[in-house]
Formats: structure tokens, sequence, C-alpha cells
């Protein structure tokens, strides 16, 4: 994509600031365009070629399991400050606690347990997906796969994708429960709202249970396909690799952030 | 029984180094940085990089925060007719937890991945080495720069952020939920005090604290070829997410 300033035998102001503002812009298109052909060409091989189970259970087993302690640290740590903060400022203005945990579960569902987990889905998970890929790519170990007539997005971003999207579903299903443990805890110790006040599932609709699907659903299916497209486009040696990594966790966490602001708009929209 | 063990003490062991190493790589850094003159190009290359070219990035990420906890918080607000409370809910929760915390997260990736990737590559393409044939110390002619870039950028990348969150929820307000622009701000400026723009920004020094120990950290310990780098960035920024959310909890435990 080269900057189209260069063409031009006039590079006035006027020029160059439109080639500043086109070329990202370009590029992005770019980027946008390779990584929906990706997620294509890994769903026509989904349901037209035989999946490698065995790696779908590998991958799995290291993007879920390997994931809990991660999942569990930050969540509970979120859990606990937002009904800390939550409380403090409801106990000064309100004075009443007895909604705290029905509304801290339904904030739980809309938004924070699959944004933050998508979030954290995408540090440890995509920059393992692309170092894993990078790295095979610049030891030309993905080249051998292509000689050997194995197509790398077959053979690599299928097992890694279906295990993405299952583990991404499972692990912020997990999430809510240790995020409103840890709120519930908060809540015992620091403000006396007793457990069975705190678990109090009133508030919560079908709609939230769709918000809350749709949003886990949609991250599963963007983070293993973006961090995957980041692997396979590294070149150079580690200082591919360390790129590759990088642009992962960052198109990664832009996609889920863009994605949460439209799904709940969505929901907001439709089901609220 | 004794694999058992053995894998405990490991871990143990590994953990142990990695934090010690951490701290004498921190303090060194401290140390270097009031004792040496630091280098004044690579200074403000660290600080473009860190700065200039994490500023869209940012934006974007500020924007839709914005965005998002204003949808949240709307169905609330509409359910109980309260529309002047808007600003305050979702100003509140951007201002001192969501901004940070996100805008935390994002500099983490792009920033202090980066900079794990560089240090990395450096380390092991044996850049570092060559440094230091060259008499030049790496610890301030590299890791000082991008410790204060980090930290100050963090810094003032939030105060952007901060803004452009509060613009992107009057956007949302105003288009999707119908609630006046005017009165949004309205309640902000009514109900949101200094002290909640102020706890933000000191989590945001802490956090720009930790992402840039920890990305020097793995960085300049980085081994094992192309494969280390990448793994060191993957440890970078998860130790910089759990740590990000620690820092959160105890800051807001003790500075409600």
């Amino acid at each position: 994509m080269s900057a189209p300033a260069a063409q031009t035998p006039s590079s006035g102001p006027m020029s160059r600031s439109l080639a500043a503002v086109g070329g990202p812009l370009l590029m992005i298109g770019g980027e946008l365009r390779d990584i929906f052909r990706m997620l294509f060409l890994t769903l026509y091989y989904l349901f037209r070629k035989p999946v490698r189970w065995r790696a779908v259970v590998e991958q799995g087993y290291e993007i879920g399991n390997r994931s809990l302690v991660f999942v569990t640290l930050v969540l509970g740590f979120l859990g606990m400050i937002l009904i800390y903060q939550s409380a403090y400022q409801a106990q000064q203005i309100v004075g009443d606690l007895q909604l705290l945990g029905a509304l801290f579960l339904q904030l739980l569902f809309r938004e924070f347990a699959p944004t933050i987990t998508a979030l954290m889905i995408a540090t440890r998970v995509g920059t393992g997906i692309a170092a894993e890929v990078g790295s095979m790519v610049v030891t030309e170990q993905v080249d051998a796969l292509r000689m050997n007539n194995a197509d790398p997005i077959q053979y690599l971003v299928v097992p890694r994708f279906v295990a993405g999207l299952v583990m991404t579903v499972v692990l912020s299903v997990f999430a809510v429960v240790v995020c409103f443990l840890a709120g519930m805890f908060v809540a015992d110790r620091l403000f006396d709202v007793s457990p069975t006040t705190f678990f109090n599932t009133t508030l919560l609709t079908w709609g939230d249970l769709i918000a809350f699907l749709m949003k886990a659903f949609a991250y599963g299916i963007a983070v293993p396909v973006i961090s995957a497209h980041a692997g396979l486009s590294a070149f150079g040696g580690s200082e591919g690799v360390g790129a590759a990594t990088t642009k992962a966790v960052v198109n990664c966490s832009l996609a889920v952030v863009f994605l949460d602001f439209l799904l709940s708009g969505f929901a907001f929209v439709f089901l609220f | 029984m004794t694999s058992v063990l053995a894998n405990i003490g490991r871990r143990w062991l590994s953990l142990s180094e990695g934090v010690g190493q951490m701290t004498l790589l921190t303090l060194t850094t401290w140390w270097k940085f009031w004792t040496t003159a630091p280098d004044r190009i690579e200074f403000m290359r660290s600080l473009y990089k860190v700065g200039v070219q994490s500023f869209p990035i940012v934006v974007v990420t500020a924007l839709l925060t914005g965005a998002i906890m204003v949808i949240q918080s709307g169905q609330l607000v509409a359910q109980y007719e309260a529309y002047g409370l808007l600003g305050w809910g979702a100003g509140y929760a951007t201002l001192r937890e969501v901004g940070p915390i996100l805008i935390g997260l994002m500099f983490s990736g792009r920033v202090g991945a980066n900079n794990t990737a560089e240090l990395g590559t450096m380390r092991i393409t044996e850049q570092i080495d060559a440094l230091r044939a060259l008499a030049i110390d790496p610890i301030p002619y590299l890791l000082v720069p991008r410790f204060f870039a980090i930290v100050s950028m963090m810094f003032l990348l939030t105060l952007v952020g901060n803004l452009m969150a509060l613009v992107g929820g009057t956007i949302t307000s105003q288009f999707l939920l119908q609630v006046d622009w005017r009165l949004f701000v309205w309640s902000l400026r009514e109900y949101l005090h200094l002290s909640d723009l102020f706890n933000g920004l000191i989590k945001s020094v802490f956090f720009g604290i930790a992402i840039a120990t920890v990305s020097n950290h793995f960085g300049y310990h980085t081994s094992g070829g192309a494969v280390g780098v990448g793994r060191a960035v993957n440890s970078s920024v998860v130790f910089s997410a759990v740590s990000i959310f620690v820092l959160d909890f105890v800051i807001g435990y003790f500075l409600p």
C-alpha cells in the first residue's frame, strides 16, 4: 500500500494532509479485508474439510485450562473493586444496598464478564497464538506445511478457531461466577450484605443472557482469527515475531472494544 | 510425589528469580536516572514512539469506552427517568475505573508489547552486548528513557483519553438515548468532582510504572531466539494485565 503522495508531482500541504488521512485508511481497509478473507476461509475449511479434533483438544487445553488462573485473578480483583466502589457510593447516596447484587449480576452479564474476559483472552491467548504461528512462519515451518500440500489455514487456524470459540464462551461463564463470588465476598465482609440478599436474579432477563452470549460468541470468533492473521503475516526474524505479537494484541483489543460498542448499542435498541 | 515437589520448587525458584531480577532492574533504572545524564536523542525517540504513535489508538478506545458506559448506564437511567444523572453515572465510572483500566490495557498492548519485542530483539541479536562492547551502559541508554517515556505518556494519554471518553459519551447520549447534550454536560459539571479525575490519574501513573517495569524486565531478559521473543511479549502483556487489575483494586481500596 504505497502512499498516494508519492505518485503526485506536487506534494503541497493539501495533498500531504489528504495522504496522511488516506494512507492509514487504506491500510486499515486492506487489513480488514485480509482478516475477513481468513475468516471465510476458516469457515469453509471447518465445514468442508475434516477437522483435526486432536489438535482442537490440545488447543482447548492451552487456551482454556491454562488461562484459568489468569482469568480468576483478574476477574476476582475486578469484582471486588466494582462492588467496593459502587457500594461505597450507594451507601452515601441511597443508603440502601438491597439491589446491589441484582444490579451487579445484570451488569456482569451485559458488560464486564464477556468483555474483560475477551480482553484477557486477547492478551494471553492472542499473543500466544501470534507468537507460536509467527515463529512457525519465520522458521519456515509454514512453508514446509505448504510444500506438503497442507493448507496452513486448515492445519493451524481451524483448530485454534474452534477451541478459541468454545473456550471464550466457557471462560465468560466462569468469569461471571468468579466475579460474582468475589463481589459477594466484599459485600458480605465490608458492607454487611448477606449472600442470600446479594444473590438476587430478579433483574436478569432473557435479553441480558442473549446479549451475553452474542458478545461471547463474537469475541470468540474475532480473537483467534485476528491473532492467527497477525501470526501468519509475520516476516523477518525475531523482530517479525515481536511485531506480529504486538499487532495481535492491539488488533484483538481494538476489535473487542469495537464489537462491544456495536453489540451494546444493538442490545440497547432491540433487547432491553 | 517427588516430581510434584520438584515441580513446585522449580516454579517457586523461577518466580523468585524473576521477581528478584525485576526488582534489581527497576532499582538500577531509578538509580541511573538520577546519576547519569540521559541520552537526549533516545529520550525524544522514546517519547515520540510511546506517546505520539499511541495517540490514535487511545483516542479510538476512549471514544468507544465513553459510548459503552453511557449505553450501559442509560438503561438504568431510563428505568427511573433520572436523565440528569446520566452524565454522573457514565462520567464517574469512566473517570475512576473503566477509563484508566481500558486505556491501560490498550497501552500495555500497544506500548508494553512493542517495548518488550524491541528490547527482546536487541537482546537476541546481541545488540545489547554490542552496546556494552562499545562501553555504553545499556540501562541508562535504553531502559531509562523508555521507563520515563511510558510513565509520563500513560499519564498524559489518560488525560486525553478521559476527555475523549466524555466526548464519546456526550455524542452517544444525544444520538442513541435522545438525552440532550446540554443536560449531559450539565450533569457532568454538577456532580463530578476534581477528585474523580485525580483518582483516575493517580491510577494511571501506577499503571504506567507497572507496564514500564514489566515490559522492560521481560524484554531485557529475553532468551531463546525468535520463539523467545514471542514468549517474552506474551508474558509481558499477561503480567501487565494482572498488575493493572491488582493495582486498581489496591488503589481503589485505599483511595475511595
